[in-house]
């Protein structure tokens, strides 16, 4: 799949992802496959010091995406009715969005 | 030759021309041949001597534009207009009823491989008190096989199955609950003893495994659930534990009565004393309303 290739290209900006959900509830799939996406192999290796952390709970809570980038601005992603690949779309914008800045700026 | 013809005919119909511009109407008439000749020749006056006097000649030969022709001839803007108008909308008819598939999705056939995984997925539930589902996010080969060492070590397998598999398997079963656990890529963990204790410490080491549920003894647990029963204590200490509970008042008479019989006098005596003062207390607190 294309959307996979392009996030294992650009987790350079993120520091932290943590997603946290119940898996008895029926709205979870969608978060489960951001995770499973973002946390494979290819988009680990991009940045290793990235941390994927996933928070199971019972409280029927919705399921939330909370990223941290290194420039300490903060995504939080309501999952409960949003789809996989609206999610992840709005991931990477964001995070190319980060790295021409960076670019950008170590340019200058 | 060809050419002579055609200067023959030129010369021919200038005369006419020549006639019919001097007003000589019946001598080109009879110099001319045919009709043909005579029109050809009209028109050609008309063009060429425009300014006469006379009468136009009004025998303007339309050569003109053909009705068929071998290009898309423009209509006229009124006639377009028409038909633009009066163009034929078919009725909307439904589709024959067999042209696409059926929106509501039937049940797959059982495949005999699935069958045969299903009779698989069987036997592990009966033999195997836990269970545990765990989600894999990215497990190298190395990961898997150092895991599968690390639980291989307390008696736990590592099992995989497809999840269409499961869902049919689960829905058939008491075991209907466990259902929304199944999504994207998991892994069972299975064993005959509920080793949650070290199964946990194997999960918190290896960061890329998600434990979703268990299902102990067949009783669905949660994550809280599971990090409860493995902060139980053992049967045999919860049993113990029970059993003093309920002899601590027996033991404790027993001790009472293996002491020297002369302690037990004075305890009886003393007991004796503290209940008089209060049977006092209350008959005087009876005489006094």
């Amino acid at each position: 799949m294309a959307a996979p290739r392009k996030a294992a290209v650009i987790l350079k900006t993120v520091k932290k992802i943590s997603v946290q959900f119940c898996p008895f509830e029926s709205n979870v799939r969608s978060t489960r496959e951001f995770l499973a996406m973002v946390g494979s192999e290819k988009a680990r290796a991009t940045n290793m010091n990235c941390e994927v952390t996933s928070i199971v709970k019972h409280d029927k809570s919705e399921p939330v995406v909370d990223v941290t980038y290194v420039d300490g601005e903060r995504l939080l992603m309501k999952g409960a009715k949003l789809t996989s690949t609206e999610m992840l779309s709005a991931f990477q914008s964001r995070c190319t969005a980060k790295d021409t800045q960076t670019i950008a700026g170590g340019k200058k | 030759m060809k050419f002579i013809k055609n200067l023959q005919i030129f010369q021919h119909l200038f005369k006419t021309v020549f006639l019919l511009s001097n007003g000589n109407e019946r001598n080109a008439c009879e110099h001319v041949t045919s009709c043909r000749e005579l029109k050809m020749a009209a028109t050609l006056c008309a063009k060429l001597l425009p300014k006469q006097g006379w009468l136009p000649l009004s025998v303007s030969v339309r050569h003109g534009s053909k009705a068929v022709t071998r290009h898309r001839r423009p209509q006229h803007i009124l006639k377009q207009k028409l038909l633009a108008v009066t163009e034929y909308i078919p009725p909307k008819r439904d589709a024959p009823p067999d042209a696409y598939p059926p929106k509501t999705k039937r049940e797959q056939e059982c495949t005999g491989l699935m069958l045969l995984i299903k009779e698989d997925l069987k036997k592990v539930f009966q033999d195997n008190k836990m269970i545990a589902v765990v989600q894999n996010n990215n497990s190298n080969a190395e990961d898997m096989l150092i895991l599968r060492h690390r639980l291989h070590k307390h008696g736990i397998t590592v099992k995989f199955f497809p999840n269409q598999v499961m869902r049919l398997f689960l829905s058939d079963s008491i075991y209907g609950s466990m259902a929304p656990l199944f999504i994207g890529p998991t892994v069972l963990f299975v064993s005959k003893e509920p080793k949650v204790r070290e199964m946990l410490s194997t999960l918190r080491v290896s960061p890329h495994m998600t434990l979703l549920g268990a299902c102990i003894d067949n009783t669905l647990l949660s994550v809280q659930g599971v990090v409860g029963y493995s902060k139980l204590p053992s049967m045999t200490v919860v049993q113990g534990e029970l059993v003093s509970g309920l002899t601590m008042l027996t033991s404790h008479t027993v001790s009472v009565l293996q002491r020297h019989p002369g302690h037990l006098s004075a305890l009886l005596q003393q007991y004796i004393k503290q209940q008089s003062p209060e049977a006092a207390s209350e008959a005087k607190t009876e005489s006094a309303t």
